[in-house]
């Protein structure tokens, strides 16, 4: 097609001059199509290293605990046995706990922003709450270390204990840095990109569907529920799949509030560990290969889950369609 | 747009002048539409001294109108003329948009619906609307139905059912997708997605049809399964339609109104309308004479 | 009776509705408000600790006052400097690819490798960096800090490229091709240009993004404590430096780490806020040139 091209726009002036740009053109472009070739081979290398890396980082931990690793609750360096479920623990917990509580609040946050707003206001706080997407977790680490902890443990905490106290999740002594602080965090941290995307989504959206609801004497909360909700919950699905994953490879924040204990509690008030600040913790001080093999593997874990999570969201996508 | 149905109009007009045998084609005007005593006609909504701002902008200046009952109202006009404003104040969907009001009366069966007083809720159950472009909602085609039902009534599903197809029915569109019931709205074709829009209005039993521009997104043969829906309406409706094309006005209205600026400035029987203006403007439209 | 029945369903519903959309109301604000919080109590914090030695010194010991942080700061440009070098041409020629020969199989194939690496978690990638540039010379290295930051951004890159090309209206290509020019021309002059707005802001919201990242950089930038320029050894780092001192008990680092906060807050909101202006400067300047 290339050559096709160049062939046409030569043809009317022909001539040694025009020859010799020819030529030059056709060396030019197959650098050109060499590049964009050379960089996506380039682009496939490094993606197919990196699973490469990590499961040959992991082959030593891989071959000595085999699947046992994953519901193991061991993780003891001086000798050297390792298992991963009190991270795995940790991290789903937290992780869904931030999900639902994000989910329902940046949805509904969204909804009224798009809808229902005064104009220039939800403009505004749309704009706001984007940029808030973008601010670094190591902020968000940081308040909820000097901040949020002592708010959970002297006011948050103790009040859900009074209320709910007789539910295992909300019984023992609470600690300002817990697994429910670190949910607090992540939740925090994902409800700007649930609810930025959302209301993109939702803006979109023709008003004549609006007006079609209301028409047939839909009340505005029944419009935006039953007819402009739905139009974009694919969107949404997606948005949410993004946060969750966001929210389980999260490492700085919940490193700094979660209080890296690698136990599994069912009280959400106790200390806990997750995958990604294990790693952060202990990559650098793990003294023998099996110990860094260990954390690779924790490594790979994390890895396979987030390709889970984003296979899990396209399939959900694609099922929507019908 | 408008100045590209001109030719048209003047086409048309030739046609009615002389009462051709092709006119046969089109469905029917029914005989007693075409001369209706206005004593056999109940009036149903009654527009009184309406104005209408976009913010501080005039749109509508003084408007009086009666439609009456188990009749056909065009409004006709160029773009801009106000006809789809004033159709969207008669079920007071303009209030979606914080910077637009309405002054005035509409009367419906006597009752001020403009009133602030008045129950919007039992307005739009009375008053269905369709709109220009297709509106399928994004859910199955029984549930688009079920929809607007379900908004005023809590029926067992057998009755539920029967109402969906009596709805489907009624715009011929049953046959077409009694099959696939289940399937989402948007799969239809754009034609069939607006009889879906009109089945879903009257599925709700109003008294009142408000139609803006329903054709003017569609093929021609889906205009004529719309316009021939609209006939077969008729019997049982109030029904008002907007559009910018005047053969349509012609083929399937009793009454037309023709706005210009805001304003109506002629308000008559469809036949003698468009043979008989009175107003010199109202025949400079509908010749093809308009800027 | 029916009709008071179907006036008490009216008001049942508009009451609902109210109460619905009040409570969507309420989350918004809540949102907003406690976000704002956040920024306000850093941006408190952090002003008390930003001073002109906070920005010009190198870190001291703690009890010691006059600690500064001007080699993160340095070291986060040199980091994140190589880190773009290599991630953007990498990431625009594979988004060029992507959207000129969207119909091939390797096209798609690419574009959800894109999606799947923009989703790995940075922790995940800091690793990949650690076993392939610093395990194999048996030092930390900024250079492996900027590898992994590259590989965080080569999929945003790619995929804001694949998106302002794709956007580009297909008359114009068509319209060059039927000139006679040839296709490496084709894209080259006509669809890179025209999406050269929206390319910006892909590699803008592609440095924000690596800006504020900390995980990958605990084992392979590594810190330091002295002014370090050379990329093959361990560097400071900003977020590294805030990580550090905020976990440490020490109360004059703690205001540090707040200092260092508000800086990189406003380092990444100007990214965000050029990434978003260069769209609209973008878009007139191709009403001008339409005009033109």
């Amino acid at each position: 097609m290339t050559e096709q091209a160049i062939a046409a726009s030569a043809t009317p002036r022909p001539g040694a001059g025009s020859r010799k740009l020819r030529q030059a053109e056709r060396v030019g472009s197959a650098i050109f199509v060499g590049m964009l070739r050379g960089s996506c081979w380039l682009f496939l290398l490094i993606v197919l290293g990196l699973a490469a890396e990590l499961i040959w980082g992991a082959r030593l931990s891989l071959r000595k605990f085999g699947i046992g690793f994953l519901w193991s609750t061991q993780w003891n360096p001086v000798t050297e046995q390792f298992g991963a479920a009190p991270f795995i623990y940790g991290t789903v917990v937290t992780s869904v706990i931030a999900l639902a509580l994000a989910a329902i609040v940046g949805v509904m946050a969204a909804i009224y922003l798009a809808e229902f707003a005064p104009r220039r206001v939800g403009a505004y706080l749309g704009l706001l709450i984007e940029l808030l997407a973008a601010v670094p977790s190591i902020v968000y680490g940081l308040w909820g270390l000097f901040v949020l902890a002592p708010i959970v443990a002297n006011w948050i905490g103790p009040a859900l204990q009074s209320v709910l106290g007789f539910l295992p999740f909300f019984q023992g002594t609470i600690y300002g840095v817990n697994v429910l602080t670190a949910a607090f965090i992540l939740t925090l941290m994902i409800i700007p990109t649930i609810t930025a995307i959302t209301r993109d989504l939702i803006v979109a959206i023709p008003m004549r569907f609006r007006e079609a609801a209301l028409a047939l004497g839909a009340t505005p909360w029944e419009m935006a529920v039953k007819v402009v909700l739905p139009s974009v919950r694919r969107g949404i699905i997606g948005a949410s799949m993004l946060a969750f994953g966001r929210a389980l490879g999260e490492t700085i924040a919940a490193t700094m509030v979660i209080g890296n204990r690698p136990v599994i509690s069912a009280s959400l008030f106790a200390p806990g560990y997750t995958i990604a600040s294990v790693i952060a913790n202990e990559f650098t001080e793990a003294t023998s290969d099996l110990y860094l093999s260990a954390l690779i593997e924790l490594g790979l874990i994390l890895l396979v889950v987030s390709i889970l999570v984003i296979g899990m969201g396209r399939l959900m996508v694609r099922l929507l369609i019908r | 747009m408008d100045i590209e149905n001109s030719p048209r109009a003047g086409m048309w007009l030739a046609r009615v002048a002389v009462p051709a045998p092709g006119a046969s084609a089109l469905p029917p005007v029914q005989p007693e539409a075409v001369a209706p005593a206005a004593a056999e006609v109940r009036v149903k909504v009654d527009i009184r001294d309406v104005d209408f701002f976009y913010g501080k902008t005039q749109a509508l200046k003084n408007i009086n109108m009666s439609l009456r009952d188990r009749r056909v109202t065009a409004f006709i006009g160029p773009s801009g003329c106000g006809k789809s404003t004033l159709l969207r104040i008669v079920n007071r969907i303009y209030e979606l948009y914080p910077n637009q009001t309405a002054t005035g009366e509409v009367l419906v069966d006597g009752q001020n619906i403009l009133a602030s007083t008045f129950d919007l809720n039992a307005v739009r159950s009375k008053i269905g609307m369709v709109f220009q472009r297709p509106t399928p909602f994004p859910m199955s085609i029984y549930d688009n139905i079920a929809f607007g039902i379900r908004l005023y009534e809590k029926l067992p599903t057998s009755e539920m059912d029967n109402r969906v197809e009596s709805a489907l029915r009624r715009t011929a569109l049953w046959d077409e997708v009694k099959d696939k019931l289940r399937q989402s709205g948007l799969s239809l074709s754009g034609g069939q997605q607006q009889r879906l829009c009109i089945a879903r209005a009257i599925a709700v039993q109003p008294e009142v049809l408000l139609l803006d521009e329903p054709a003017s997104a569609l093929d021609p043969i889906s205009t004529q399964r719309i316009e021939e829906l609209i006939a077969e309406l008729r019997p049982d409706y109030c029904i008002v339609i907007v559009t910018h094309n005047m053969q349509q006005a012609a083929r399937c209205s009793d009454y037309t109104a023709f706005m210009y600026l805001g304003e109506l400035i002629e308000f008559d029987e469809t036949e003698r309308m468009f043979t008989h203006p009175r107003e010199k403007r109202t025949e400079d439209y509908i010749t093809g004479r308009f800027g | 009776m029916s009709a008071t029945s179907a006036a008490a369903l009216f008001r049942r519903r508009r009451l609902k509705s109210v109460l619905w959309i009040g409570a969507c109301g309420i989350f918004a604000t809540a949102v907003a408000v406690i976000l704002l919080l956040i920024m306000g109590y850093i941006v408190r914090e952090g002003i008390s600790a930003i001073s002109i030695p906070f920005l010009t010194r190198l870190p001291r010991p703690t009890g010691i006052s006059g600690g500064g942080v001007a080699n993160g700061i340095v070291g986060t440009l040199i980091i994140v400097g190589i880190a773009a070098l290599m991630a953007f041409p990498v990431g625009v020629l594979v988004g060029t690819y992507v959207a000129v020969y969207g119909h091939r199989r390797m096209s798609q194939w690419l574009s959800f490798l894109a999606d799947v690496l923009a989703g790995v978690p940075s922790i995940a990638i800091g690793i990949y960096a650690y076993t392939l540039l610093v395990e194999p010379f048996r030092h930390f290295s900024a250079f492996s800090a900027s590898f992994a930051f590259a590989v965080l951004m080569i999929p945003l890159v790619i995929r804001a490229t694949e998106g302002a090309i794709s956007i580009v209206p297909r008359e114009l290509r068509e319209a060059a091709t039927a000139l006679g020019a040839p296709e490496a021309r084709v894209v080259l002059k006509i669809l890179v240009v025209a999406a050269r707005p929206g390319i910006i802001t892909g590699l803008l919201l592609s440095l924000a993004r690596v800006t504020g990242e900390t995980a990958p950089l605990l084992f392979t930038a590594f810190g330091s404590q002295y002014w370090e320029l050379r990329p093959g050894q361990p560097m400071a780092e900003l977020s590294l430096q805030i990580f550090t001192y905020a976990i440490s008990p020490y109360a004059d680092w703690h205001a540090q780490a707040w200092g260092g906060a508000l800086i990189l807050i406003l380092a990444v909101f100007v990214l965000s806020v050029l990434a978003r202006l260069s769209v609209l400067f973008g878009r007139e300047g191709r009403g001008h040139g339409g005009t033109a």
